[in-house]
């Protein structure tokens, strides 16, 4: 299974490039806000229209979470909301702590509640091509651990991440950035993370001040850094 | 001065609370209701039960500024500098003395660029960034900020926060970020609708060490 892709997005007088290859694997694509990662991402999920070449060797379902998660609301209630995605409620509501509200509106629920809600199906689909659009913005700290294992947990599937969170994040496979309108492939992690223009404070600080973090998590960085000390 | 007694509406239960400081960070998990309180600390919304004041005042009598959680979905125009301009047009500031403020706000947000763009072409963070200019082009008595850096990428977010914490306005926020909350001269965290701590950062989050509402840039350690 592998995403191969040589493509041109043009979208409102703005354009965004990108060649690259995902395999398996977590794929963390960093980027300003505006520098085209919602474009770039709405592409890979063949939602707009692109020039070039996009394949999508080997796979099945391929899935997008919406950075706005009310965007991807169908029904008036939230047991039939889960239902629209071919899902049972029993089975995802009471894991995201929404169970008392199985006969709410969903756009009553605050967004932290609604990306919950969205992130609950689409990673109970489990697709072979999972595309998150910013899936931290909103959550509470605990729901972005919670995230960072599930997003984990998607051995052998393709996980595209695209997002600025700059405290907690999953361990990944790959690091891009996008920036002046086009994707920068960085490679594998760890040999990546020194050169990721996307790297939040954390481990910038830890980098300049000599440590060699395994991954992108606090842990790992942390880790580092105590070993530098011994 | 913000002002609370026998609060309570849906989810909130708030017997009595003072809050001093100027910059005051809401934080906690997602329904815990800090939404709901914002709601009523602008006025938008009334308590059922309880009263809250600003200096002696009621909310909706205040000039205030309100960034809610939807700031793509509150956009009313179609290009950014009449978003930004809007508040100061409705009250009869001459286009020109309204045109200069706009852009001395936006440039001080770094958001200038934005200033002949069409709104529906906006990133999600970039409409963030215009919702958040248009509620401070007039200053507002109290600007009430609903997780307005929760799109934003790192350079936007410490903008913003730069404009939060040295405005003169008196700001309560809310947010998921703790290194920025961890900044605001009084931090409330709300569990189920209660107050659970209240009070300048470092008596809050000592409380919390060891959770994930710990500041990471106080973890990290040297």
């Amino acid at each position: 299974m592998r995403m191969e892709m040589d493509i041109i997005v043009a979208r409102g007088g703005f354009q965004v490039a990108c060649q690259a290859s995902f395999g398996p694997g977590v794929h963390m694509i960093s980027g300003q806000v505006g520098s085209g990662k919602t474009t770039l991402a709405l592409a890979m999920a063949s939602l707009i229209p692109y020039q070039g070449r996009l394949d999508k060797e080997g796979m099945g379902d391929v899935l997008m979470s919406f950075q706005f998660p009310e965007h991807h609301i169908t029904a008036s209630r939230l047991d039939d909301e889960v239902r629209s995605w071919g899902l049972d409620p029993e089975q995802v509501l009471p894991g995201i702590g929404l169970d008392d509200r199985r006969g709410s509106d969903p756009l009553h629920l605050s967004r932290g509640g609604l990306k919950r809600l969205n992130l609950a199906c689409v990673l109970a689909r489990d697709p072979d091509l999972l595309i998150l659009d910013e899936p931290f913005s909103s959550l509470d700290c605990v729901a972005k651990s919670q995230l960072c294992r599930a997003i984990e947990d998607r051995k052998g599937k393709i996980t595209l991440l695209f997002s600025h969170e700059r405290s907690v994040l999953p361990r990944v496979d790959t690091l891009s950035h996008v920036e002046y309108g086009r994707l920068i492939h960085h490679g594998t992690v760890p040999g990546s993370i020194a050169a990721w223009q996307g790297a939040p404070p954390y481990i910038r600080q830890a980098l300049q001040s000599g440590a060699r973090p395994e991954n992108i998590t606090h842990k790992d960085v942390r880790e580092a850094i105590c070993r530098m000390r011994d | 001065m913000i002002h609370i007694e026998g609060l309570r509406h849906h989810l909130l239960e708030i017997p009595s609370l003072t809050i001093a400081g100027p910059k005051v960070a809401l934080i906690g998990r997602n329904g815990a209701g800090k939404t709901s309180l914002l709601e009523l600390l602008a006025g938008i919304d009334r308590p059922k039960e309880g009263s809250i004041t600003v200096d002696g005042e009621e909310p909706r009598t205040l000039r205030v500024g309100w960034v809610g959680e939807f700031p793509d979905h509150t956009i009313l125009f179609s290009r950014v500098f009449d978003e930004v301009c809007s508040s100061l047009r409705f009250t009869y500031v001459p286009v020109a003395e309204a045109e200069r403020m706009a852009r001395e706000t936006m440039r001080s947000l770094g958001a200038l660029h934005l200033w002949d763009r069409a709104t529906a072409e906006l990133s999600g963070g970039e409409k963030a960034l215009v919702a958040y200019a248009a509620a401070v082009v007039n200053p507002p008595r109290l600007l009430i900020l609903d997780e307005v850096d929760s799109h934003l990428d790192e350079r936007c977010a410490s903008l913003i926060s730069d404009s939060i914490l040295h405005s003169g306005f008196q700001t309560v926020f809310c947010t998921q970020d703790m290194d920025l909350a961890a900044k605001a001269d009084e931090v409330l965290f709300l569990d189920n609708g209660r107050v659970v701590q209240h009070g300048p950062p470092q008596e809050v989050f000592h409380a919390l060490e060891g959770s994930c509402f710990y500041p990471n840039s106080w973890r990290m350690g040297p």
